[in-house]
Formats: C-alpha cells, sequence, structure tokens
C-alpha cells in the first residue's frame, strides 16, 4: 500500500533531496523533476498492479495532486 | 490552472500553436507530400463487440477535437477552427467476401497514407474498422501531424480501449479527454509569459560557442514523401542491463545514441535532436493534439570511462533539455541563424517512447503495425518500450534522398549491437562500431585475393623471357632498338664486373642514369648479380644524395660521373660490351648465361630495389622492397591487364619515383618492348603526344595533375592506346570523364604507397563509370585493405578511418631506421604472424565494398569546427568550364585565420565571381573559397604532385590594378581590403570580382557611412564598385541613391559591346540580376530597368504600351549603339516584348529578347485578382527567396517579412520602409496594366528560358508567345520560376544568353 509519505520519499529520492523540502503544493519540475523520473516513479508506483496514467501525472506536478490520483486508484483496486 | 487560462472558442477561427507551425508551412510548402500522415492500424483477433467498438471509438472521436480541425491560409497567417462535418467518426468496412481480406485491407490503408492532405480542403483525420472475418478486425487509425502526434495517438488508443472495456461491463469509463481550446490556452499562455524568455536565453547560451551540426551523410536535411522504415528487438539482456543503471534508460539510450553518431560523424561532440512529449506540467496533457518538440543536445561522451561515470556526465545536458523542452526546436533554429538550406540544427534524431505496450481489449488478442510517424529529415532512432524498459524495440526511419534501404537497416543492426556491446564492455572505447558480420566482411570477405604467383624473382622471369625470344625486340629509344639478346649479353657483362666490385645479395647499386640503354642494362646487370638497385636523380641536391649514400653504402655507383659521397662510379663509357670469359671464376658466373640452365642471382627474398622517399618531415627513408613482393605487383598486372609480348609501354616517370618500376620491368617480364621516353620529355605534353602516336604505345602512366595538363593540350586529342594508368594522387571524376572525351583507352585508377610495392589497389575507371568520387577499388592477388578506427577495429561502410594495408607486397624494412620501421609496419591484429602497414590515409569502404580514398590528413580541414574535404570543393571547381585545372588549401596567412583558397588555371571565359557563384551553387557556403587565385599553371615538383609551397597567398595575386593615389581613394582602398581579406586592393578593382558579396556590401557601405559622414545609399556601390569610383562619389558629395532609381548599372563590361537592359520583375526592382549580370562572359554593360512608380509621388502610366514607351526613352538616353538588348523576368519579359515592338517601331536595332519564365499577358487575365499578399512575395522574391519555399514561416504581412529580410542578412532588410509601400505600389499597377494590355506581334526572335521544374498542369508553354513573336527558341532550365535568378539558375542561362547576345550584336535582326 502507498502513502502520501513513501511517495514524497520516492520523489525526494530520485531528485536527491531530503523529504522534508517537499511541500505538498511544491512544483516538482522546480524541484528538479522531469519526465523521465516521473516515469520512473510511476512504474515503480505501478508495481502492485496499480493503473496509473502518464497523462493525468503530467498534468500537475505536485505531491498532493500525485497523491490524489494514487490514493482514488487505490481504493478502486480495493473496492 | 485551467481556470485560469483562456479558453478559445473551437468553432471560430483561432491561430495554430507554436508547434503546428511549422508543420503547417512545411506541409503548405509542398502540398502533395504526404509525409505528414501519421497511421497505424491493430490487428484485433477474436471476438470483438462491434456495436460497442464503435461506440467506444466515437465516443472518443467526440472529445478529440483536433481530428476535426479545418485549417487554412488567413490573410496573417494560417487558421483553425473545430469543423463538425469533419469528425471522423468510425467507417466499418466490410472485406470478408475478398479473396484476400487482409492484403484488401493493407492495400486500402496504403493508399490512403499515401494520399496528401490539404488541410484546408480535407480531413485531417480517419478511423476505418476493417472487418477480414467474425474474428479478425483491423482498425485503422490516420491523423495528420497537424492533429496528432505519438502521444495523443496513444491516448485516443487508450480512452478507446477504456470505453470499450466500460462498454463490455468492464469497469468505469475513466476522465474525459480535455479539449482542444485547453491546448491552445496553453501555448497561447506560454507563448504571452516570462518563461519564454528564459528559455529562450538558455538556449542561446547552450549553443552559443556551438560547431555547425553535421549528420551522418553529407546532404541537405529535409524530409522526402517516404521513409525507409526499420525495425529490430534488442535484446533481453539490454533491458536488464538497463534496469542495472542508476539513471532511467531514456537518457542511456541516447546518450548511447550519441556516441553512435559521432562514430560516424567522427567529430568531437555529437549533437542529437531529443523528441519530448512537452506534456510534463502541462494542463493539456491529456488533450490529443500535436505538441511534440525536438531540442538539440551536445553530448560529449567520455569513452575512456566505465559507462556509469559517462553518463553522469551526459545526463546533465540531456535534463537541462527537458527542463526548457517547451521552446520550440524550429524558433530556436531561427535564433541561432542556421536557417539556410544545408544547415541543421542537431544530427539524428532519437525518439524515447516509453508508453509502448498495447491497452488490453477484452478478448482479444491484439498486435500494432505502424505506417507512418511524420516526416523524416534524416534519420530517426526511436526505442519503444514500456515504462518499465521491458520489450524494448529500435525502429529506424531514414529519408531515402540520404540513405539505401540498406544503409537505413545496417544502422539499426549496427546501433542494437553497439548498444548491446556497450551495455556490457568496460567503457565505450572497447566498443567497435561494425557488427561482427560487417567486421567479418570488411576484414576478410572483401579481402579474399588469395592467388598463386611463381616463387620466383624478377631477374628469373626476364631470364626466361631472354631465352625464348632472345630476337624480340626488348627496348626502343628514339629510333634505336635492342633486342633480348643483346640487353642479356650487355647486361651479363656489366654483371661481371660488378661481381668484381662486390655487387650479389644483400648488396646494393646504385643508380644515377637518364633514361638511356645504359639504364635499362645498368639495372638488369644490377638485379642479376642479386643485388638490389637504388635509383638516385644527380639533380638533386648533393648533400641529400651524400646522405643517401653515407646511408646505403652501395658498393658502387652507376653514373656518368661522381657524385657526393665517394662512391666509386662506373660510367657506361667503361663498361664491357660482352662478357669476359671467367678467369676460373666461381661456377656461378658460367651458369649465369641463359645457356646454361637455371640462372644464379637472387632468390625471392633478396631485395630486389631501395627506393628513397621523402617524408613529410625529417629525412628521407629508404624503402627496402624484395623481390617477391615487387614480383606479385608485376604478375598480377601482367595477368590481370592481359599483357602480351605485342605491348608497347612507354617508361617516362623517373625512376626516383616508384611508379617506374612496373613501367621499367612489366615489359621485359612479359616479353614486350620497353620504348624509353627521350630525357625530359615527362614535362613536355606536346612531345608526349608525339611519342605515343609515333611510338605506337599501347600503355602509359600518367599522374593525374600531369594528366590534365595532358588532356589540356590539343595535340592530346583523338589519342589511341590500349590502357592508360594513374596513380600517384587522386584521380577526379571530371578528369576520368575529360580524358574519356579527349583519348581512346581504357583508364584505370590504382593507388599505393612506395611501402608497398607501388601499388596495391585497383579500378577501372570506364567510361561509363559515374562513381564520385573515383574509388582506389579493390585490393590487388594477395593483398588486403583494411579501414580501422583509432584501435585498428574496421569501420563501418561509409565511416572515414584509416587505411591499412596487408599482405605479401609490403616492404621488408626501412634501411637502417628500425624506429621508423615498427612505428609504420605493425604486427596484423587479423592474420597472426603478418604485418600490416600504416599509410596516413584516410579511406571509406563504400557499400559495394570498393575502397574510397579521402586524402592525407592535410587534404581534410577543420573550419568553425566543420570537416572539409579539399577534394570536394575541387571537383565543383573542375565541374566549370571556366577551370583547367584547380586545387584548393587551406592557408592561415593570418594567425587564427584560416581560410580556403583556390588555384585556378583559367578555362574559357574565367571570372572569379562568376566562377564563386559556380562553386556556391554546388557546396555548402562554409567550402566556398574565400578567394580564387588565377595561376599560368599549377606548381608541381619532381614526381609531378602539386607544390604547395609555390602557391602564392592570395594577397598578392588577386590585384591587378594600379594603387591607390588619393588620401581618399587609399581610405576606400583599404576599406575595401579589410572587408576582403585581402592585403592590398588596387583603386580599379571591382569589389565584387574580387570575391565581395551582398552581405559584405552591406557591411562595407556601413563603414563608408562612418568614414565619410553620410550614406550615399547601397546603390551607390553597385554603380561605382571600384575604390576609386567610390572614393570620387564620396567626396563630390551627391545624392542618397537606395538602388530605386528607373536605371540602376548592374554590371559595367566591354565598352563596345551592346549593353542587355533588363526590365525588373513583379516587385519593381532590378536587383535579382546581378548575378546573372556578372556572370555574363565576355562581361558587357548591363542596365536594371526599374518602376518609377518605386518613387513616391510618380504617377503610372495608362498602359502597358505607355510604359514601355517610357521605358525605351531611358534606354536610348544611354544607349549610343545601334543594338540593344532586352530581357525580363516574369512580368519583366512582357514588358520587354511590347519594348522591343516599339524600338522597332523607331527603326531601331533590336538584338536578344530574353525572357525568363514568362508568359504572354492573355494568360494572366483569365487568372484570380491577386490578393494583399502578393506584394509581398514579390518583395520576398526579390530578396532572392521563394515565397513558396522558405526556409521558416513566415507570416505574409509587412513588419514580418521585412524583419525576416533583415534577419537573413538580406540587403533588402536595411532599406527604409517606404520601399515596402512602393513595391506594393508597383504590384498593384503592374498588375492592372497586365491585365489590359494585348500583345502587338514582334517581328523578331524571343529566346525563353522556360522553369521546366514548374508551372505542372497549368498549360503554361513557351509556344503561346508565337503568335507575337517570329519565332521562339526555347531552352529548358531544370529550376523553378521563382529561382530563376538564384546561383543554379543563373550558372546554365549565362552560357546561352552570353553565346546568343554575341551572336546577335552585330547582326542585329532584319
Amino acid at each position: 500500500m502507498l502513502t502520501r509519505e513513501s511517495l514524497r520519499a520516492d520523489i525526494a529520492a530520485i531528485i536527491h533531496a531530503d523529504p522534508g523540502e517537499i511541500g505538498g503544493e511544491d512544483d516538482l519540475i522546480d524541484l528538479g523533476l522531469d519526465s523521465l523520473r516521473a516515469m520512473n516513479l510511476l512504474v515503480r508506483w505501478s508495481g502492485s498492479g496499480l493503473r496509473l496514467d502518464f497523462g493525468e501525472f503530467a498534468e500537475r506536478l505536485t505531491l498532493d495532486a500525485w497523491w490524489a490520483i494514487v490514493d482514488r486508484q487505490q481504493q478502486q483496486q480495493a473496492g | 490552472m485551467s481556470g485560469q487560462l483562456a479558453m478559445p472558442p473551437l468553432h471560430a477561427p483561432q491561430p495554430l500553436t507554436e508547434a503546428q507551425s511549422g508543420l503547417w508551412y512545411a506541409q503548405a510548402l509542398d502540398p502533395a507530400n504526404p509525409i505528414f500522415n501519421t497511421g497505424h492500424y491493430l490487428d484485433l483477433r477474436g471476438p470483438l463487440d462491434a456495436g460497442a467498438f464503435r461506440a467506444a471509438v466515437n465516443g472518443m472521436v467526440a472529445e478529440a477535437d483536433a481530428l476535426a480541425l479545418r485549417i487554412e491560409a488567413g490573410r496573417h497567417g494560417p487558421l483553425q477552427s473545430v469543423e463538425e462535418a469533419r469528425r471522423p467518426w468510425l467507417e466499418v468496412v466490410d472485406l470478408a467476401g475478398e479473396a484476400d481480406p487482409e492484403a484488401a485491407a493493407l492495400v486500402a490503408m496504403t493508399r490512403d497514407m499515401e494520399t496528401p492532405v490539404d488541410p484546408a480542403r480535407q480531413r485531417l483525420a480517419r478511423e476505418v474498422l476493417f472487418r477480414l472475418g467474425p474474428r479478425r478486425h483491423i482498425w485503422y487509425q490516420r491523423a495528420h501531424h497537424l492533429a496528432l502526434d505519438a502521444f495523443a495517438t496513444d491516448l485516443t488508443l487508450r480512452r478507446v480501449a477504456e470505453l470499450y472495456a466500460a462498454r463490455c461491463g468492464q469497469g468505469q469509463p475513466g476522465r474525459t479527454l480535455p479539449s482542444f481550446s485547453l491546448a491552445l490556452a496553453e501555448d497561447a499562455a506560454y507563448r504571452g509569459g516570462t518563461r519564454r524568455a528564459a528559455d529562450a536565453a538558455f538556449w542561446r547560451d547552450a549553443f552559443a560557442d556551438g560547431p555547425e551540426s553535421v549528420g551522418m551523410v553529407p546532404g541537405t536535411a529535409v524530409s522526402a514523401r517516404r521513409a525507409h522504415r526499420c525495425a529490430v528487438a534488442l535484446p533481453e539482456s539490454v533491458g536488464k542491463a538497463l534496469a542495472r543503471l542508476g539513471p532511467p534508460w531514456p537518457d542511456v539510450l541516447a546518450a548511447l545514441a550519441g556516441a553512435y553518431a559521432r562514430r560516424h560523424t567522427g567529430g568531437e561532440e555529437a549533437v542529437v535532436g531529443v523528441a519530448l512529449m512537452g506534456r510534463l506540467g502541462s494542463p493539456a496533457a491529456r488533450v490529443p493534439c500535436t505538441l511534440m518538440n525536438v531540442v538539440p543536445v551536445r553530448l560529449q561522451p567520455d569513452e575512456q570511462l566505465p559507462l556509469a561515470e559517462m553518463l553522469r556526465a551526459t545526463t546533465q545536458p540531456l535534463a537541462e533539455a527537458r527542463r526548457h523542452g517547451r521552446y520550440r526546436g524550429e524558433q530556436l533554429r531561427r535564433d541561432l541563424g542556421r536557417v539556410a538550406a544545408g544547415r541543421r540544427l542537431f544530427g539524428p534524431l532519437v525518439n524515447l517512447l516509453p508508453f509502448g505496450g498495447l491497452p488490453a481489449f477484452r478478448g482479444l488478442d491484439v498486435t500494432q503495425h505502424v505506417l507512418g510517424t511524420g516526416p523524416v529529415d534524416d534519420i530517426t532512432f526511436t526505442f519503444r518500450a514500456t515504462p518499465s524498459g521491458a520489450g524494448l524495440r529500435l525502429e529506424v526511419e531514414a529519408n531515402p534522398d540520404l540513405y539505401s534501404g540498406a544503409a537505413a537497416r545496417a544502422h539499426a543492426l549496427r546501433l542494437a549491437q553497439f548498444i548491446a556491446a556497450a551495455l556490457e564492455a568496460p567503457c565505450l572505447a572497447a566498443v567497435p562500431t561494425a557488427t561482427p558480420a560487417e567486421a567479418d566482411w570488411l576484414l576478410h570477405g572483401l579481402n579474399a585475393t588469395s592467388h598463386p604467383v611463381p616463387d620466383t624473382t624478377i631477374w628469373a622471369l626476364i631470364a626466361a623471357r631472354m631465352r625464348e625470344t632472345p630476337h624480340a625486340t626488348a627496348l626502343a629509344f628514339g629510333e634505336a632498338a635492342m633486342t633480348y639478346a643483346e640487353l642479356e649479353a650487355r647486361s651479363a657483362a656489366l654483371a661481371g664486373v660488378l661481381r668484381a666490385q662486390g655487387a650479389g645479395p644483400g648488396r646494393i647499386v646504385a643508380v644515377a642514369l637518364e633514361r638511356s640503354f645504359a639504364l635499362m642494362v645498368g639495372l638488369v646487370a644490377v638485379l642479376r648479380t642479386g643485388a638490389a638497385y637504388l635509383p638516385l636523380d644527380p639533380g638533386h641536391p648533393p648533400e641529400r644524395i651524400a646522405r643517401i649514400l653515407a646511408d646505403a653504402r652501395p658498393v658502387v655507383l652507376l653514373a656518368k660521373a661522381a657524385l657526393a659521397g665517394g662512391t666509386p662510379v662506373l660510367p657506361p663509357a667503361g663498361w664491357p660490351r660482352q662478357g669476359a670469359a671467367p678467369a676460373g671464376g666461381p661456377a656461378d658466373d658460367r651458369a649465369d648465361g641463359p645457356a646454361d640452365g637455371p640462372p644464379d642471382g637472387p632468390s625471392p627474398d633478396d631485395t630486389a630495389y631501395v627506393l628513397y622517399t621523402s617524408g613529410s618531415t625529417g629525412a628521407p627513408k629508404g624503402v627496402v622492397v624484395a623481390h617477391r613482393a615487387i614480383l606479385n605487383r608485376l604478375e598480377w598486372m601482367r595477368r590481370h591487364y592481359g599483357f602480351t609480348p605485342a605491348d608497347r609501354i612507354l617508361q617516362k616517370t623517373p625512376i626516383t619515383f616508384d611508379v617506374s618500376v612496373w613501367e621499367l620491368f612489366l615489359p621485359l617480364i612479359a616479353g614486350a618492348t620497353l620504348v624509353l621516353a627521350p630525357p625530359g620529355a615527362h614535362r613536355d605534353p606536346v612531345a608526349l603526344a608525339a611519342i605515343l602516336r609515333r611510338q605506337r604505345i599501347t600503355t602509359a602512366h600518367f599522374v593525374p595533375s600531369m594528366l590534365a595538363a595532358f588532356l589540356a593540350e590539343p595535340a592530346t586529342r583523338g589519342l589511341r592506346l590500349a590502357r592508360v594508368f594513374c596513380s600517384g594522387e587522386a584521380l577526379t571524376p571530371e578528369l576520368r570523364d575529360r580524358f574519356h572525351a579527349t583519348c581512346t583507352a581504357e583508364l584505370h585508377n590504382l593507388y599505393g604507397p612506395t611501402e608497398a610495392a607501388v601499388d596495391v589497389s585497383f579500378w577501372p575507371a570506364a567510361a561509363d563509370d559515374a562513381s564520385r568520387p573515383v574509388p582506389i577499388g579493390f585490393p590487388v592477388w594477395n593483398t588486403q585493405l583494411y579501414v580501422l578506427d583509432e584501435a585498428l577495429r574496421p569501420v563501418p561502410p561509409g565511416v572515414t578511418g584509416h587505411l591499412f594495408i596487408g599482405g605479401v607486397q609490403l616492404a621488408r624494412e626501412y634501411l637502417g631506421r628500425p624506429d621508423l620501421t615498427a612505428r609504420a609496419f605493425l604486427q596484423s591484429p587479423f592474420r597472426p604472424g603478418e604485418r600490416i602497414y600504416r599509410t596516413g590515409d584516410h579511406a571509406q569502404v563504400r557499400e559495394d565494398g570498393a575502397i574510397l580514398f579521402l586524402g592525407r590528413s592535410d587534404q581534410q580541414v577543420k573550419i568553425r569546427g566543420l570537416r572539409i574535404e579539399l577534394g570536394e570543393i575541387e571537383a565543383a571547381l573542375a565541374g566549370s568550364r571556366m577551370v583547367r585545372q584547380a586545387r584548393v588549401i587551406a592557408r592561415e596567412d593570418r594567425a587564427g585565420d584560416r581560410r580556403l583558397v583556390a588555384y585556378v588555371v583559367p578555362g574559357d571565359g574565367f571570372d572569379a565571381t562568376a566562377l564563386r557563384a559556380h562553386v556556391a551553387a554546388r557546396v555548402p557556403d562554409y567550402m566556398v573559397p574565400a578567394a580564387f587565385v588565377a595561376l599560368a599553371a599549377l606548381p608541381v615538383n619532381s614526381s609531378g604532385k602539386l607544390d604547395r609551397a609555390a602557391l602564392p597567398a592570395p594577397g598578392h595575386a588577386a590585384s591587378h590594378s594600379r594603387p591607390a593615389e588619393t588620401e581618399a581613394e587609399r581610405r576606400m582602398a583599404s576599406l575595401f581590403a579589410e572587408m576582403l581579406g585581402l592585403e592590398r586592393v588596387g583603386a580599379e578593382d571591382d569589389f565584387f570580382a574580387l570575391g565581395g558579396h551582398s552581405l559584405l556590401a552591406v557591411e562595407l557601405m556601413l563603414r563608408v557611412r562612418e568614414a565619410w559622414g553620410w550614406d550615399p545609399g547601397l546603390g551607390a556601390l553597385f554603380e561605382h564598385p571600384t575604390a576609386a569610383r567610390l572614393a570620387a562619389l564620396m567626396e563630390d558629395r551627391g545624392e542618397a541613391d537606395h538602388g530605386l532609381g528607373p536605371l540602376v548599372r548592374l554590371c559595367q563590361g566591354d565598352a563596345a559591346l551592346p549593353p542587355l537592359f533588363l526590365v525588373h520583375p513583379a516587385g519593381g526592382i532590378s536587383w535579382c540580376y546581378g548575378r546573372l549580370a556578372r556572370a555574363l562572359a565576355p562581361r558587357r554593360a548591363v542596365h536594371g530597368l526599374q518602376a518609377p512608380a518605386l518613387q513616391e509621388g510618380a504617377t503610372l502610366p495608362d498602359s502597358l504600351e505607355a510604359l514601355a514607351a517610357d521605358y525605351v526613352d531611358r534606354i536610348l538616353a544611354v544607349a549610343p549603339h545601334d543594338t540593344v538588348h532586352l530581357g525580363g523576368w516574369s512580368v519583366g519579359g512582357i514588358i520587354a516584348q511590347a519594348m522591343a515592338v516599339r524600338l522597332r517601331a523607331l527603326g531601331r536595332r533590336v538584338g536578344v529578347v530574353a525572357m525568363l519564365d514568362s508568359y504572354p499577358t492573355d494568360v494572366w487575365r483569365a487568372e484570380a485578382e491577386p490578393d494583399a499578399h502578393a506584394p509581398l512575395r514579390a518583395l520576398l522574391a526579390i530578396g532572392g527567396f521563394d515565397p513558396d519555399r522558405l526556409p521558416e514561416p513566415v507570416p505574409l504581412e509587412p513588419q514580418a517579412v521585412a524583419d525576416f529580410l533583415r534577419r537573413s542578412d538580406s540587403p533588402l532588410g536595411r532599406l527604409p520602409p517606404q520601399v515596402l509601400s512602393g513595391v506594393a505600389r508597383v504590384v498593384r499597377g503592374n498588375n492592372r496594366l497586365v491585365r489590359a494590355h494585348r500583345h502587338a506581334r514582334y517581328g523578331g526572335e524571343i529566346l525563353h528560358f522556360r522553369a521546366a521544374l514548374d508551372h505542372a498542369g497549368r498549360g503554361l508553354h513557351p509556344d503561346l508567345w508565337k503568335p507575337y513573336a517570329a519565332a521562339v527558341k526555347v531552352a529548358d532550365i531544370p529550376a523553378l520560376h521563382a529561382a530563376m535568378t538564384g546561383a543554379a539558375a543563373v550558372a546554365r542561362i549565362a552560357p546561352v544568353l552570353s553565346a546568343h547576345l554575341l551572336a546577335r550584336d552585330t547582326e542585329g535582326q532584319e
């Protein structure tokens, strides 16, 4: 199960930042994320069979936006 | 986000996004090109719920607005709107009844893909479901690239899958695809925002000091109408290795693709184009539309580092590029000024698609087949995989104008192998470029030249001939002849004396004799003792000779007189004529005679000759060649070319040059006749031609420089021989062609260094050989040729490498120089126990295996980081009739300023400016020489090769006229010199003849303005192109002349010849004729007539006749001659015809009436009214651009056009704005006059230059003039209408026009 914090940790790791530096509304591109790394994260998070759409992720690059998508998909998958 | 953006309504016309703009202009420039259609199909096997499927597709179509776009040209640029009638609802086509339903579907799809789409008149997209059977369907999607890019196509695909699943009761339909207006809004926001400026600045900085980008093959990167496509799957191991590395696999592949490209271009960096989806962080990320952008990335992968470390450095430029990747690549290209054809922003395009993996369609087995992905300018490497990297595929698309299908496939295999190897290797440097299969072919397949050769010596074969045909003529010299028997006797006698002096196997005898019987007797005598001969040129500097003799320590010297160095000399006068009886000598003396069984003497491994070559640096080195080596070469030649005793071979090459070896000995081993040319004759073409004829020579050799000079002599015309061999220098295609046009003989190109027994490769340069360049060809017997990289690995075809030679012909060593020997002769990595020789030459293997010689390193220069083969420029020069011979070198006369200088032996009608234009029409502008120096002859050294040191620096040769006298002249001349990069400019030298062009002209005039304090206008330089005249003008302050006056002089020339008056085309300005005016030979005065309406306040005449009459008045005021010539392009031709009629009516003589693709007014009356664009198009045309083929999209409105002209450095860009209104005035006025005009019949001939590439299907033909002229003569020019005053067309028009002008100068017409 993915959590908001585990997402934050994964993002931090891939852009070599401290998780504490990543706020919910921060623009991840400004923090150094690019599409390839975003893709990488998607892949990792899709590992448990979660259906995640790159287009959706691409629209808004914030932790909060991404968590919203992942949370919704996890609930759908469970329910 | 989207709440903050203004969402434009889609059913009203909207401007295009930046991404769409480039595509729209590209399609508009080439409406018949279907390459912009993207398409694919899914093969669906299994039970398809057709109703659900149709609903799903149509559901997607309802959301994807871009599929329904209509895009057409508006007043200020293209506009788009969504047209409901164009929505591509699913079409269902039942092919189940066809004999082969799948084939039928493929035919239909292919036909659809190959049909070009007009975005104004036709719908951009189609969705078709082909039913092949109850359990097989093909779903075809096609969309113009203006509507969708690859990611968007994937979006639509996924959406359909989602909707289908929902319809079948499997899950929720998910979010709708957002409206296209969101994409428009986002695009407008970026264009108006601050980020764009920041991005622009980033890119400018990143490329400020960048080298020119080059592709892997030469040529212009503009998409053709189709593309080669092929694909390979990368092995599983690659996917696994990529997963193990830190950086994401697309970064890794981009870096490796960059390294691969660099292996082929040979530069220090590779600039690859990286395709970006353009969607990250964009509110429009899920809009089906085209957002894809290609940005250039400079990569300098360090091949010595382990992969992981290397990638750390390459990841950074990739990341930065992505961060600023919203900025359009097309805009960047404009910013950097790389818009001219032939210049590019990047080499190969790398496309990384991590969204492969088809969505599932329930119950169906689905495979996808790509049909087209859009334009392919050069070569694209697409890597497709699922985001995790599984199932990696490489797809290669290549422009068929640049790559053959085989070459494209080879790249696919080679890149795949390169990547797989790179991921396993300790570092990139360990990875070869060629695949193992290619390497095997290159090393062994091409070099399977094994052939039996007798295990013997030259002397033994000669002795055999002496026995077989003692009375045959061995030698001829002038009128005298010598038989084999006499040669035997005299050489035997001399050999006895030589042996007494110590000559024998392992010893050397020096020979310094002129061509004569004595020379041959001497050489044969030396060989029969078993010693080696060392040829010397007594004309060489004494210290050089002394050094050689000290080095080689020959036992004796055969020469007329002693030379420096103290070797005992045996002059021919003292040689015995017949053998003395041996005084109890060794048995071998008797056995030496041919009557006594096998002769003694050398064995195959003994040295045959030692030849000293001058190194490019340092002391001469003695190359030691054994009998075995040279015998291979001679026997191959004898058998390969079929030499017989009937042959008569000319010996003319000095014996110090190794070509002489086969001239001297091939005849003797073939039992043929050796004809010795008199001393010095080899330099005199007339004498040579006489000898070739008188002596009935069958075979001769020429170094190409000498062959060119030889062919230039009229005495050589019609010469017939059996064979001519060329070696020693590159044989150009032009020389080959000129040879076959002049003589009748086989022509053979041979190549080889002295270190490999004369020649190692051959190529039949036959009359029907069209190779460019002429290859050095294939290896001779028992010889291998290798083109290797720095690590001694074979390079693939098309890549430049170092040429190495292997095989039996290699010299043993450099005499007494084990150090040089070890450096040049290496252990063969390919054939154990053997050696290879490093030639120091660059070469390439052609696709068919023939080797191309690319010159020594000094034939290859770098200017601004661009690699230039001087041979290419030389070839361009050689193709002009103005050039008899030409060489190009790079000179650095001023430190840090490297320039190309062409040295030309002039031919017919030589003119430096015209020649410059000729070259500029054939090579990229960075390869056009900065100076053209005419010489009476190209200086050659004693071997007949070009003597570079003797070539004069351009400054001195260029200027012919008197030095500046007055202060003003001195100032002006020094400005000229500075602009032209010359040391000195004479007061009467023409600026344009010295190499000035329009860009320099503008710069010059700026400086002139500064220096004198007033602006005479650009036109002043055209009128007064010499320092003296311009200085005089500046001093005598007059009216500013912007070059818009009614009569402008385009060119001065021979005042005795009748002048040519050229009438302006549509815009009223005649500057476009400058090039043509200067290209005429002989030069004559050429004037341009310009529309009076250009000046404000002028009134337009009422009719075309009145205009013509006005023009006639103007020309009569300046034309004292009886005869005048007229001409004009487009509407200028129409006016010229009317002027001709008027002149005749006045009783004046009209010579030539030339038209550049003009057609009578009848044609124009039928046409629609021109729109507001016409004057701007006319202005672009005057500026030298084809308005239909601009290098970048230019909105047709005055400011944009003016900006474009200014950016393109067109002199028009600097004109004041009233010019634009003047042109508009003229265009409207002329249009009115033309429509109202009815031609009268002109009683003379019209010379019509037809733009043969244009007007397809429009019924425009020069015959339309027949009712209005006594005769119409047509010359087809392979050009478009708009290019008729451009360099390429002028190069063809000028000679024809010049000839007609000359013919009509005195005749006039009756």
